[in-house]
């Protein structure tokens, strides 16, 4: 917010930036390791899924800093309005980017499990959902980045999206399922990395509502606009 | 393929934790309050209501016009030429700024207690009776009663009780402003005025203070100028900021604290400030 005063203590500004930087060292990370895991399975590549993993534990440590610095900033600066909004705001968001990482470093893995079966299922789906995941989560960040609310409301509205392409892929790969046992195996873990994709996109939704509270201290409403649910019953092959 | 739908823009619910009752009576009603000491402008327009029963905190930096608004309400500048009050502060439906208005008599309704404890050189005991024989003649025995019931209500009867005799002076600054306390709701006011009654106070006597605030307001209406925001945070219902003379904004704590809607509020309370 260009409009804010820098505080008068000078070492408490110091504090809130350097929380903003790790945040925004974490979120650079957080989406570098969604695009490797997508990549990984769409294109079979092995060393972007190993380095999808790679990154996890620098992720895991980066929350635990963020956390420590703060519990530190609410413990000795007693921070209020948009500052209070803004540090208990990174308390939840780091957490949505270290669970974002741990289903990207899940997909990662899957990817290297699916094995030569799965060269005759469309990954058309999975390709599009990966593309609107990315791209929510590259808003969320911007917006987490950038105090803009507007790119948060915009992530909110978007995560209708990547429910109905979740529904629609489960559908297809039931019916894979269905038409050949045989497929059963590479279409569980083709499940699992859509149901993965699907959740890290509600981790960048979480976030934009944190960010759209934290600039505007109105909390956006607990349902969001979402896209059908999956049901088992449904495909017929 | 989906398609991105438009979706309504969400509806905004705003979290005011703690929101004063909006629905509670009125029992100071200040409206357009101009006040000046001379020729300089102290308060600037002044116009809010203080529910009945609820703590109102008043924040703001120094100078800002708070203290001169609680000075208003018991009419403490009378004693001082050339200050002079316009506007209307209705308390109970009376104007207590008009001249007929016997400033004795609204002390009674209004008590103040300040900054630093003011005991008297006196006993405990006489330090209560002191501002109930202003106002009231009462039997030994009732008196008797006056005072200890005082003394309950500020939690300091245990503490003194088998010393009513001994000087005020002799207590501790946290019993003291205790006891100037008691002695404020010895006189049964509608509203109690406190001037920033912690600022010389340890941590523990404060939470005391902080406490016993929680109890009196069920009797009484409060009003406290504090610069501790924490302090207003965590006793107000309902907190003004003042700012040269004028009231940016005054709002259920909760709100100001997570989400003020001025920003001139948020800066301050954030120091920011200029």
């Amino acid at each position: 917010m260009s409009d804010t005063p820098r505080h008068i203590v000078s070492s408490y500004e110091q504090e809130l930036n350097q929380l903003r930087a790790l945040m925004a060292r974490m979120g650079g990370l957080v989406e570098n390791q969604t695009a490797l895991a997508i990549q990984a399975i769409l294109e079979r590549n092995t060393e972007s899924a190993q380095a999808a993993m790679e990154q996890d534990p620098e992720v895991d440590a980066l929350e635990r800093e963020v956390e420590a610095r703060a519990i530190k900033l609410l413990a000795l600066r007693a921070p209020l309005a948009q500052d209070l909004r803004e540090i208990v705001s990174a308390l939840k968001v780091t957490s949505d980017l270290e669970r974002i990482g741990d289903y990207a470093t899940n997909v990662a893995k899957r990817s290297m499990r699916l094995g030569p079966t799965t060269s005759d299922i469309s990954l058309g789906g999975l390709r599009s959902m990966g593309r609107l995941v990315q791209e929510s989560l590259r808003l969320a960040i911007d917006a987490l980045g950038q105090n803009d609310k507007e790119k948060a409301l915009d992530v909110w509205r978007s995560d209708k999206a990547v429910d109905e392409i979740y529904t629609a892929m489960f559908r297809e790969l039931v019916t894979y399922m269905m038409e050949d046992p045989r497929n059963i195996g590479a279409c569980t873990h083709l499940l699992f990395i859509a149901k993965n994709l699907e959740r890290i996109g509600d981790h960048a939704t979480n976030i934009a509502e944190r960010v759209h509270y934290s600039v505007t201290g109105e909390m956006l409403p607990a349902s969001r606009p979402r896209g059908g649910q999956p049901n088992v019953e449904a495909p017929v092959p | 393929m989906t398609t991105m739908q438009p979706t309504p823009t969400p509806r905004l619910a705003t979290v005011h934790a703690g929101a004063a009752d909006a629905g509670a009576r009125t029992m100071i009603e200040i409206e357009n309050l101009d006040f000046f000491y001379g020729a300089s402008q102290a308060l600037k327009d002044i116009s809010i209501r203080f529910p009945e029963r609820q703590v109102t905190g008043m924040i703001g930096p120094s100078g800002c016009g708070k203290s001169t608004l609680l000075r208003v309400l018991n009419r403490m500048y009378d004693l001082y030429p050339g200050q002079r009050a316009t506007g209307k502060v209705m308390l109970d439906g009376e104007n207590i700024i008009g001249p007929q208005v016997d400033a004795s008599r609204l002390r009674s309704r209004v008590g103040m207690v300040f900054q630093k404890p003011t005991p008297f050189p006196m006993s405990i005991e006489a330090n209560i009776a002191f501002g109930v024989k202003l106002h009231e003649r009462l039997s030994r025995a009732d008196m008797a009663d006056r005072v200890e019931d005082a003394l309950r209500r500020v939690a300091l009867w245990d503490e003194v009780k088998d010393r009513l005799r001994a000087n005020a002076t002799g207590l501790s600054g946290g019993q003291q402003q205790r006891l100037c306390i008691a002695r404020t709701i010895a006189t049964r006011p509608e509203v109690i005025l406190l001037d920033e009654p912690t600022s010389a106070l340890d941590p523990i006597s404060t939470a005391r203070i902080e406490e016993l605030l929680d109890e009196l307001k069920r009797d009484f209406t409060i009003a406290i100028v504090t610069h501790n925001l924490q302090q207003a945070a965590r006793c107000a219902d309902q907190v003004a900021f003042f700012f040269m003379g004028e009231l940016v904004e005054v709002d259920s704590a909760g709100a100001i604290f997570t989400a003020p809607k001025q920003k001139r509020t948020q800066d301050y309370i954030t120091g920011r400030f200029g």
